[in-house]
């Protein structure tokens, strides 16, 4: 007993170090698995409002830009509008405007900040789009703000199809340029030209079918391959994210439920 | 040097690194973790186990700003560990150390050793568990090797300006 204390007190700060790293690795295997504390990320309300305050002397930098930006965006949008009126299918999105709090575009795990939160509606998984395109996937959610899974993050994947035939792949990002991603599951039998476009596929709830993702850059299938590797350039200019839209589908928890069922 | 001066040193170093260092968009691998100076500038004079839970502490404190949880914590409890063990390997003369850790107590060619393997250690552990994969190690060996020079420039300055 006595030997057994004398080896606890004479490493004891080595057992304090082993103890304290344990703790941090379950913090970040936790936080990998169930990214759903709002408190520590920055959809934490004061940290968002520390970025926020950034961004907002950052906008000033790029106020005529911003405007061009949004009057080209209402345009489109009256557009829509009358296209909208005179087609009213059964569509159960939504949009939610939202500004972009904080974001990075140079690490493997980028993340974008917006300043919408559950008070707004806002539920983790939840889509995000703006004019050019699908922007990311709802990550983590808090009151007044949420944390955003771009697609420019190495963790997101996101079900995509070429306009031209309905073709299924999967867009993921390799971590190197926040203009590329990559469309993975693609046969080799499919014809793969440059500029084919590709939008999102509507097989989740997060997108409704049809929003624009990007344009083949080019496609390369290595002998032997039966996939191949095809570099897409993004719609979304990452770099110059501002304004988003958060996509609800009203349909969305039945949906979710009626899959549950299923398992 | 005493404890309110620590934590005022704290919060600036913080404010400089949310407010202006995490913002840096440079060459897409330049990440600077300036904060690190605070750990490896503090004061000898606490309990090992202690020092090591003000790293976890401020480790916690960047997590939450880089939604991170996890990394910058365990990087900070790691250079918190190995700290007392390098300053002595590295120090020979304890009796002028007088407790502070800076150019003035330690020297430069001391200094720079001290600095330049303990950011190093804390940015490689950052970036590699960040990325969590060996897919991206090439581009983590840049983001170290760029970040922590950085950092490295910017410790040492700090000294060579304040404790001529």
């Amino acid at each position: 007993m006595q030997t057994l204390l004398k080896i606890l007190v004479r490493y004891s700060n080595f057992l304090v170090f082993i103890a304290l790293e344990v703790a941090a690795f379950m913090l970040l295997s936790w936080n990998n698995v169930y990214p759903r504390s709002s408190i520590m990320s920055t959809a934490n309300d004061a940290i968002a409002w520390q970025h926020e305050q950034i961004s907002e002397i950052k906008s000033y930098f790029s106020l005529r830009r911003q405007n061009e930006q949004l009057a080209a965006e209402n345009a489109a949008l009256r557009n829509q509008i009358c296209s909208m009126d005179s087609a009213k299918t059964g569509d159960t999105f939504h949009y939610v405007p939202a500004k972009v709090v904080q974001m990075t575009t140079d690490r493997l795990h980028n993340y974008l900040t917006i300043n919408r939160g559950s008070k707004d509606g806002i539920y983790r998984g939840q889509g995000i789009r703006n004019e050019d395109g699908a922007v990311g996937i709802v990550r983590t959610v808090g009151r007044n703000y949420s944390v955003v899974l771009p697609i420019i993050n190495t963790h997101t994947n996101l079900s995509c199809r070429f306009a031209k035939n309905d073709y299924i792949g999967t867009l993921q990002w390799d971590g190197k340029d926040s203009r590329f991603a990559l469309l993975a599951d693609v046969a080799a039998h499919m014809v793969v030209n440059p500029g084919d476009t590709i939008i999102t596929s509507g097989l989740s709830p997060v997108f409704p079918e049809g929003i624009p993702v990007g344009i083949v850059e080019n496609s390369v299938l290595k002998e032997g391959d039966s996939y191949y590797t095809i570099r897409v350039r993004l719609n979304t200019n990452f770099k110059r994210l501002k304004y988003v839209e958060v996509v609800q589908n009203s349909a969305q928890n039945e949906l979710e439920e009626l899959e549950h069922g299923l398992d | 040097m005493d404890w309110t001066k620590q934590i005022g040193r704290y919060i600036l170093v913080m404010a400089l690194q949310v407010l202006l260092f995490d913002q840096l968009q440079l060459l897409g691998a330049c990440h600077p973790y300036i904060y690190v100076l605070c750990l490896l500038m503090m004061p000898i004079t606490l309990p090992h186990s202690i020092d090591m839970i003000l790293g976890a502490i401020a480790g916690i404190i960047m997590d939450i700003f880089c939604n991170s949880l996890g990394v910058h914590t365990a990087a900070c409890i790691l250079v918190m560990f190995i700290r007392p063990y390098l300053i002595g390997a590295i120090v020979s003369d304890k009796d002028r150390l007088n407790e502070q850790i800076n150019l003035h107590t330690i020297g430069m060619e001391a200094l720079v050793k001290y600095v330049v393997i303990m950011v190093l250690i804390h940015h490689l552990t950052i970036f590699l568990l960040a990325a969590w994969s060996w897919h991206h190690i090439g581009f983590v060996a840049l983001e170290t090797i760029v970040s922590s020079t950085v950092t490295i420039l910017i410790i040492i300055g700090y000294n060579a300006l304040k404790y001529r």
